[in-house]
């Protein structure tokens, strides 16, 4: 059972990484999208999202260890994993 | 799929605009929307005394203009609601307060409405913060 | 069979209304028999300590919603070990303290969650 996890806050990725299985995966939305800095991210073995508009609404460049979807593939996601959990 | 969307942030908030642009892809993407659950001061997007300056973008009435086209269940917590100062007609009359500010498409119930949509809906996905 | 939801409290009791609001989707759970757990993570476990006066600054005292959740069923009750350790919290007598690794598959076991 995998699940995805919607990290807004930008203090919350480390305390969210710390109850997040391999398995599992981060979609950064918002300011979590800021979290594309945070290279704690990409030790866990997490896969990571980014949420487009939000990267692109920063300027933030995309790392070659996340991906970028749009809404309609922020949908697909949810499907794919077995339940999200909105980290506030 | 079934998704039950809960809204916990106020429409100016980012995150009200996000939970609307999902949901609008939700049902765009052929899947349906069991119910959408307003609490905390996701209650506010239901208040019709809202208003957006002209040149920013109207979350609330997108949201009231979402659930009329897709005839959508839109609930608001009444507990949070009260507590946030959004009434409807019977609350306010109930209270005595001098003005209603919650009309339809918006129904005021309880938590209860919430765990209902989280039992028929596949996805419970949850929008709130900044 | 009912879908199990796990509500993730993570606030303080008394910065503003999220503690009372998550206490309040367990407790509307359980009224309904629902399988529901909840677990106090980060800040979330200064709810659960003890001697709190709650009148001093006039607000909701939540230990009395925090004992309803035996009452209404709700027997799953978590503590973040690393969040109480963090803020010198000693073992709470009502929650069950979790190290990160079994929270993530207490997450793991539930249909459902909520973050507060």
């Amino acid at each position: 059972m995998w699940y995805l996890t919607l990290l807004l806050p930008i203090a919350a990725s480390p305390r969210c990484l710390r109850i997040c299985g391999a398995e599992d995966a981060i979609l950064l939305c918002g300011d979590g999208a800021y979290g594309l800095h945070n290279p704690a991210l990409r030790t866990k073995g997490v896969k990571v999202f980014v949420l487009a508009e939000d990267m692109q609404a920063r300027n933030l460049p995309l790392p070659d260890w996340a991906d970028s979807v749009d809404y309609p593939g922020f949908v697909q996601l949810s499907l794919d994993y077995s339940k999200v959990n909105t980290w506030l | 799929m079934k998704f039950a969307i809960a809204v916990f942030s106020a429409a100016h908030a980012p995150s009200s605009r996000r939970a609307l642009l999902f949901a609008q892809a939700v049902l765009a993407g052929g899947h349906e929307i069991v119910r959408l659950f307003f609490y905390q001061d996701g209650v506010y997007n239901a208040s019709n005394t809202l208003v957006a300056p002209q040149d920013e973008q109207d979350v609330a009435r997108q949201w009231r203009e979402l659930v009329n086209a897709h005839q959508l269940d839109g609930v608001v917590c009444i507990a949070a609601a009260l507590r946030r100062g959004v009434l409807n007609a019977e609350e306010a009359t109930r209270y005595q307060r001098s003005a209603a500010n919650l009309d339809a498409p918006w129904a005021l119930s309880g938590l209860g409405q919430l765990h209902d949509a989280a039992q028929a809906a596949d996805r419970l996905i949850c929008f709130g913060g900044p | 069979m009912s879908k199990s939801l796990l509500v993730i409290s993570r606030q303080a009791p008394w910065s503003g209304p999220s503690a009372r609001e998550a206490l309040d989707i367990v407790l509307a759970g359980g009224a309904f028999d629902l399988p529901i757990g909840v677990l106090f993570m980060d800040d979330g476990v200064f709810q659960l300590a003890p001697h709190q006066d709650a009148k001093a600054v006039q607000q909701k005292d939540l230990s009395a919603n925090l004992q309803a959740l035996g009452l209404f069923g709700i027997d799953e009750v978590f503590a973040c070990r690393h969040s109480l350790g963090e803020r010198g919290l000693t073992q709470p007598a009502n929650a069950q303290p979790l190290d990160s690794e079994a929270i993530s598959r207490l997450i793991d076991r539930y249909d459902q969650v909520i973050t507060l």
